[in-house]
């Protein structure tokens, strides 16, 4: 491929994960499965560039990471939203929406 | 979902281990879930590893992700921490004003004091010298250890061997210079004024190295007899203030005397060397024999050496004192001064004040303590107040290093405060010292508050911040939770915090005691020196200084009855006559003198006297009294038979149980003279040093042509300057007059460094005691406070309050006591330091010790006496019911 797909990806998936966490705390493999569910498949996301992103994240203060026990009683991440990360995830889905209205504008065919 | 306790910091082999357990979590979650849809174990896992892709890439850049993240947030949370522990403890301190006030105020006072003289000593022994190389400099006498002159003077005749002989040496040169005596006469601009000169020889701008602001220094034919040494150097002050800093003088000629000098060039800014109020420099080879003969024995220079690179102070002293042995053997004059005396060039200038600078500069360290002593009791009396505070915080899982720095940064917020406030105290407190001072510390002139000064006060801050806070601090944070929780508010105090505070006490009072001493002992020391009869009547006496011309006048012995006549006729004049140096101002000279039947030993020098010359009448002026026979008249006139009169040091020594009246006395080799009066003696190097036995010589007999004229007066001696003056003028229009000082002036000035020393030790010793008081009562009240349920309970149960009241002052007066055993002992070490600038009193002196020790504990009592009333006064039903 031309183009790098991370590069492509970055942005993206940040805003997936923020837009993820902000229902509710969960850990890192939640997170992967619950954007697979939402996707429904359509994007293909691998899960190294998840955790990078979640680390990344967690380094910008956008989330913030604790040890807690799982469902089945295992010690997992969790993440979860700060302040900072619910106004970047507003920030950042406003700016989807405009780019995707403007996308779609020109793909519409004229009336 | 249950939480774990999160810490802020994790070590990289934690974030490893993290890293490693999220991923595998992950993995395992995955293929447990694909499991379940039928896979195999093993196919489970490798799809799960394909969904996530490259794991080992991932662990490696979420390890060194989160490392950094580690360390930004680190950093991040401790600057967090400072600005909100620096918010906390200013938060703090605003809640309880008093405290946070008298802090800082206390610890204003002791910064100040540090930084302020710290600025003097930093002027006066610290910064180099204005020359280069200063440290290769060195100060020179010679030296002679038979008759009690260690560091005399060094004969022009024999500079020019040491100069002729020196090896190790690269130059060295001498100087003349008596402040207010020697001068020279600058004539033909305006009014003649007496200009205060420094005579130099041959060698002297070499050895300092001196860079002139305009122009150049005189070469070395132009600095010795036989060449062209009518030149001379302007000091920078004298060129701007006479000449308004004009380049073009350069070249050009002024007279002085009576004889054209060109001047060669203008000396640099600030080169207060040997003295800040010279105006010229002129070669040493103009003065004539007729002034100042060259002989060996005429010891009159002040010299200065520079060594080679790299040769030490041992050597230069060796090579001079060969050189002195050597002149010793050859001459029969300088048998008796065989070696040298020499010291750094910067030790022999600041020399008599770096003992009195030192002790200042003790003095203020120990009022500093004491006022760490008081800002720690009052943190650890609020520690014990602040106790539930804090417990309350550590158990709400504040960790104990994090409560230390918080306090500590209490602290050092405290010291910050003081530390400013202190620098703020130090301006006003250096300016009052630079015009008390200025004269008394040579350089002192120049302290000012400098890059060296901030950071010393910078240093000394934070020390004092760690010094009175990290033991308050430490203690704090290991504060027994329980034990604080459940006396509520109060505060408890334990047994080792009260130790803790009690040897703070003692301690405070020790170091009070110290300086209590220290300022008792100088202000005895200065008091005896007022009490010294300097031989002489101060009040009401004017003194004008000249010097009579030799070119103008022939003879100038009319000149000199002349003005003698029209000053005496002045209405109000009570009486005028003259004497070469005024008292207080110099000894005069030196000679060799002989008695009758007195053999000396061919090779050795015959005893020597101090010669003042005199007019008639000089001993009435000066109220100086008549012991036996009479003073000059104006009879013994240069034609009759010479005659002496001496004062009673003189009578002392040399004629021991008998009458120096009518005794006679060959001076000057061959000629006799009658003693014909003896009369008290007169202090004339200063106050605090005796008489030296001197000779009285009438100048018609023995011609000098400089003057002190004391005019003794009815009214104010200052209001008659201008009829003296004019009087003067009269006789000789082109007369040119030097100082004008009245003897109170010359009397004060003798007394002007010990009393800076006094008021400065005194003060320090006043406020030392006040810190010291206020820290004890602070105890005391504190304690009693802490205990007033106990006396509560004592009074309940019948305990007499006047018992009550014992007890209290009884502790504080036995802290105190402790204190004083302590602090006479520190008295009697300090002794020893301050002997080299006392007068008169013995450090150690029994009484003196006695009542500074009651006095400390008279304050210590009047501390303690204010809390324990109160400790009496405790209602026991109100403080039983208080819980």
């Amino acid at each position: 491929m031309a183009r790098d797909p991370m590069e492509l990806m970055q942005g993206t998936l940040d805003v997936l994960i923020l837009r993820t966490l902000a229902w509710g705390t969960m850990h890192g493999y939640a997170v992967s499965r619950w954007i697979r569910e939402r996707t429904g498949g359509t994007i293909d996301i691998e899960d190294a560039p998840l955790y990078k992103a979640l680390h990344r994240l967690e380094g910008g203060g956008y989330v913030e990471a604790e040890w807690g026990l799982s469902e089945n009683n295992r010690r997992a991440r969790y993440y979860r939203l700060t302040p900072a990360g619910r106004r970047q995830l507003t920030h950042e889905e406003a700016a989807w929406r405009r780019y995707a209205e403007a996308v779609f504008r020109v793909l519409e065919p004229a009336t | 979902m249950k939480r774990f306790i999160s810490f802020p910091w994790r070590s990289s082999e934690r974030i490893a281990r993290e890293v490693d357990e999220e991923l595998a979590y992950h993995l395992e979650a995955r293929a447990n879930a694909l499991l379940a849809t039928g896979l195999s174990s093993h196919e489970a896992r490798r799809q799960a590893e394909r969904e996530f892709g490259d794991v080992a890439a991932t662990r490696d850049y979420l390890n060194r992700l989160d490392r950094k993240t580690n360390a930004t947030r680190h950093r991040r949370d401790y600057l967090g921490d400072l600005r909100q522990d620096v918010r906390y403890a200013f938060r703090t301190l605003r809640r309880s004003p008093g405290f946070a006030l008298t802090a800082v105020v206390t610890l204003a006072l002791g910064i100040g004091a540090n930084v302020a003289i710290f600025t003097i000593v930093n002027a006066v022994l610290l910064r180099p010298l204005p020359f280069p190389r200063p440290e290769t400099l060195y100060k020179v006498w010679s030296h002679n250890a038979k008759d009690g002159m260690p560091q005399a003077g060094v004969s022009a005749v024999d500079l020019d061997d040491f100069r002729a002989q020196r090896r190790v040496l690269e130059e060295l040169g001498g100087f003349w210079y008596a402040s207010g005596g020697s001068g020279i006469d600058l004539v033909g601009r305006g009014e003649p004024q007496r200009l205060s000169a420094v005579f130099t020889t041959a060698g002297f701008y070499g050895a300092l190295g001196v860079r002139p602001e305009v122009g150049r220094v005189p070469r070395e034919d132009e600095l010795v007899r036989g060449g062209r040494d009518r030149v001379v150097m302007l000091t920078y002050d004298f060129w701007m203030r006479e000449f308004g800093g004009d380049r073009r003088i350069v070249g050009q000629s002024v007279t002085l005397g009576a004889e054209p000098y060109e001047v060669l060039g203008v000396l640099p800014r600030g080169l207060a060397f040997p003295a800040r109020d010279v105006d010229v420099f002129v070669p040493y080879s103009t003065i004539p024999d007729g002034s100042i003969p060259r002989l060996r024995m005429v010891r009159n220079l002040d010299v200065v050496a520079r060594a080679r690179p790299g040769v030490g102070m041992r050597q230069v002293q060796a090579e001079l004192n060969a050189i002195a042995a050597r002149l010793s053997r050859e001459y029969p004059e300088n048998a008796a001064w065989g070696a040298t005396r020499v010291k750094p060039l910067r030790e022999a200038i600041t020399g008599d004040v770096r003992t009195g600078l030192l002790v200042l500069l003790g003095a203020v360290a120990f009022v500093l303590l004491i006022a760490c002593v008081n800002v720690a009791s009052l943190l650890l009396a609020r520690a014990s107040v602040r106790g539930r505070e804090i417990a309350v915080r550590l158990s709400l899982g504040a960790v104990g290093g994090r409560l230390v720095r918080q306090l500590m940064t209490e602290s050092l917020v405290l010291a910050g405060l003081g530390g400013a406030a202190g620098v703020l105290l130090a301006v006003a407190g250096v300016r009052a010292l630079r015009t008390l001072g200025a004269q008394q510390w040579p350089l002192g002139a120049d302290a000012s508050i400098d890059g060296a000064v901030l950071a010393f006060a910078f240093g000394v801050t934070i020390a004092t911040g760690l010094l009175f806070g990290i033991v308050p601090a430490l203690r704090s944070s290991r504060s027994d939770l329980q034990r604080d929780l459940r006396a509520g508010g109060r505060g408890v105090a334990g047994d080792r915090a009260m130790g803790l505070r009690n040897s703070l006490v003692v301690a405070e009072v020790a170091l009070a005691m110290i300086l209590v001493v220290g300022g008792g002992v100088m202000t005895r020391s200065f008091l005896e020196l007022l009490a010294v009869d300097p031989g002489f009547r101060s009040d009401h006496a004017v003194v004008f200084n000249y010097t009579l011309s030799t070119e103008r006048h022939s003879d100038y012995v009319p000149v000199y009855t002349g003005i003698l006549d029209r000053v005496r006729a002045i209405p109000g004049v009570e009486a005028a006559a003259s004497i070469k140096d005024a008292p207080l101002r110099g000894v005069g000279e030196i000679a060799g003198f002989r008695l009758p039947g007195m053999t000396i030993p061919a090779g050795q020098e015959g005893p020597t006297a101090a010669i003042l010359h005199v007019s008639d009448g000089i001993f009435r002026t000066l109220g100086t009294p008549i012991k036996a026979g009479r003073e000059f008249l104006p009879t013994d006139r240069g034609d009759a038979p010479l005659v002496l009169v001496v004062n009673e040091a003189f009578e002392r020594r040399w004629f021991p149980g008998e009458r120096a009246l009518g005794k006679t006395v060959i001076a000057g080799g061959r000629v006799r003279a009658e003693i014909v009066g003896v009369v008290g003696d007169i202090r004339q190097r200063s106050m605090a040093e005796e008489a030296v036995p001197t000779m009285y010589i009438h100048v018609p007999q023995n011609g000098r042509v400089r003057m002190n004229l004391v005019v003794r007066t009815r009214g104010e001696p200052l209001a008659m300057v201008p009829l003296v003056r004019e009087a003067i003028r009269s006789v000789d229009r082109q007369q040119a007059i030097g100082s004008v000082f009245t003897l109170d002036d010359a009397r004060h000035d003798a007394v002007a460094r010990p009393r800076l020393l006094m008021v400065l030790m005194a003060g320090f010793g006043v406020l030392g005691l006040s810190l010291g008081a206020l820290g004890l009562y602070g105890v005391l009240a504190y304690l009693v406070n802490l205990r007033q349920r106990e006396i509560g309970v004592r009074l309940a149960l019948g305990a007499d309050r006047r018992r009550v009241l014992r007890m209290v002052v009884g502790q504080g007066v036995q802290l105190a006591g402790v204190g004083v055993v302590l602090g006479l002992a520190g008295s009697l070490a300090l002794g020893r330091l301050l002997a080299g600038v006392l007068y008169g009193v013995d450090p150690a002196d029994p009484i003196l010790l006695a009542l500074v020790a009651l006095t400390m504990l008279a304050v210590a009592f009047a501390s303690s006496w204010f809390p324990a009333r109160r400790a009496a006064s405790v209602d026991p039903a109100v403080t039983l019911r208080e819980d």
